[in-house]
């Protein structure tokens, strides 16, 4: 993360707003282990029927499990559908 | 997600598949160019995903080049097609439309057992209640219509409205005249109406022919209607009247179960929902006899404007579910009833000013039923009066020459 982006991230909570409405963080919520929505995304890395990769401002989150479908996808937010088994999160390269 | 398929399909969306190895750049291109991507599916060898007609439209050069089209669905892209046939469309819209209000409107009224002035009469009957031809069916009630003109003819015994095609058909019969009753100065006799043994004669005017202690049977005269006269040896054809008692014997067999079973309610209950058409009932939501033993009430929901306009509502039935329990009857309590259904039963045989002489009850049980076994003597007046008529001359020669 960005010294500045780390900025704005405190701030925001010391303004206690959503983080994301100042920094360039990733939201990330899940429905049980059956749907995971990511929100402030770059795109789609991977796409496979077991494994998606969503690319973020600093990082790749590396979603695995069975039988994922993307519900929605727009230039905010990403919604995989599936059976989740683990969500990995990695330092962009 | 629901409202926002729903939107896309009013408003038309595309299917396209994508044989592409790399279809995540793909995704990444139509996300960047702003394009909602939704229900995105790996198949064999690419994707198969769904963006907007609109997208589609706005970008269909780029789309053309890297992709193939599968499928255009939507409710905008089927007007789209009928756009073309414009005339021919309108045309079948106005056809439906005017079917279905013709079919749902009363276009004659038909009243059938009586005649045509009584039939003019129930016609003004039904303007001055608003009911004027034509009429939606929707505004018919047949229960009403039904308790509306026999309250206000007084000759009918019986009406009957119902809905045939677009008919309304009034049925009624009217009231036969009454038999006349028997004049005080008219001849008459008086004759038993039960099998009796008499108790007491009182005769007013009339001949009694019975004595107290003769065992009458029904319809055996008690006071006879001829008497002669004083002055000559001819009879003479005279009102009868009078009181004739008589002691009459009703026998009772009654029998009550020892156990009887009861429907109980449990206080569980399930919905069922019916789209009602013109009579005709459409299951919506909901299952139909859920509960193998049930009680079953139904309501009717009009549904604002459209229920005015055209025969539809909505009918709400409710499943409420009982349990057959078996409840043992106590001896003194099935006693009382059978006592109470037999004491009913002689009232509805005996007139109000009978007196009750005697009553032997006995009661008795076997393994599944109470029963009742009695006799009660009643002193009833056991008369009927009869019209009596001269018989005619030449009735009697006919009769001799015979």
């Amino acid at each position: 993360m960005s010294k500045f982006n780390n900025f704005r991230s405190n701030l925001a909570d010391e303004l206690e707003i959503p983080n994301n409405a100042l920094s360039d963080n990733f939201d990330l919520r899940m429905h049980g282990n059956k749907k995971v929505i990511i929100e402030n995304h770059l795109g789609i890395t991977v796409y496979e029927d077991n494994m998606v990769i969503v690319n973020t401002n600093d990082q790749k989150i590396t979603v695995k499990g069975s039988k994922f479908k993307i519900e929605e996808i727009n230039n905010y937010k990403v919604i995989v559908k599936g059976n989740i088994k683990e969500i990995i999160f990695s330092m962009k390269e | 997600m629901l409202i926002f398929k729903l939107m896309y399909l009013i408003r038309g969306y595309v299917v396209i598949h994508l044989d592409d190895i790399n279809s995540e750049k793909t995704l990444n291109i139509l996300r960047r160019k702003n394009i909602a991507v939704w229900d995105v599916e790996r198949k064999n060898k690419g994707i198969k995903f769904k963006i907007s007609y609109d997208d589609y439209i706005k970008n269909l050069s780029l789309i053309n080049e890297i992709m193939k089209t599968v499928n255009k669905k939507g409710l905008m892209l089927k007007l789209n097609k009928v756009k073309f046939r414009r005339g021919f469309s309108i045309g079948l819209l106005i056809l439906i439309v005017s079917l279905y209000l013709l079919t749902s409107m009363i276009w004659e009224v038909e009243v059938v057992g009586t005649n045509q002035t009584n039939t003019n009469k129930i016609l003004a009957l039904l303007s001055e209640n608003q009911i004027n031809i034509p009429v939606s069916m929707s505004q018919i009630e047949t229960k009403k219509l039904e308790t509306m003109i026999y309250n206000n003819f007084e000759n009918y015994k019986f009406v009957e409205v119902f809905v045939e095609g677009s008919k309304l058909i009034i049925f009624v019969r009217e009231k036969e005249p009454e038999p006349a009753k028997i004049k005080s100065n008219e001849p008459s006799s008086i004759i038993s109406s039960k099998n009796a043994i008499i108790s007491k004669v009182i005769a007013k005017s009339g001949q009694p022919v019975v004595k107290e202690g003769d065992v009458v049977y029904e319809g055996q005269t008690l006071i006879m209607g001829i008497v002669k006269n004083k002055n000559s040896d001819e009879f003479v054809m005279v009102p009868s009247e009078g009181i004739v008692y008589g002691k009459t014997y009703y026998n009772f067999e009654m029998k009550e179960e020892k156990i009887r079973s009861v429907n109980v309610s449990t206080n569980k209950s399930k919905f069922v929902y019916y789209l009602k058409i013109n009579g005709n009932s459409i299951k919506i939501i909901g299952d139909k006899e859920p509960y193998e033993n049930y009680n079953y009430r139904e309501s009717n929901i009009n549904v604002p404007i459209i229920s005015k306009l055209a025969d539809i509502s909505i009918l709400k039935g409710v499943y409420y579910e009982e349990v057959i329990k078996e409840i043992e009857i106590d001896e003194k309590t099935a006693q009382n009833k059978m006592k109470v259904s037999m004491y009913d039963e002689l009232l509805k045989r005996c007139d109000e000013d009978s007196r009750i002489l005697k009553s032997t009850v006995n009661f008795s049980e076997d393994d599944d039923f109470y029963y009742l076994i009695s006799q009660i003597e009643v002193i009833e007046d056991i008369g009927q009066k009869i019209r009596i008529f001269p018989i005619n001359d030449d009735m009697t020669e006919e009769t001799k020459e015979d």
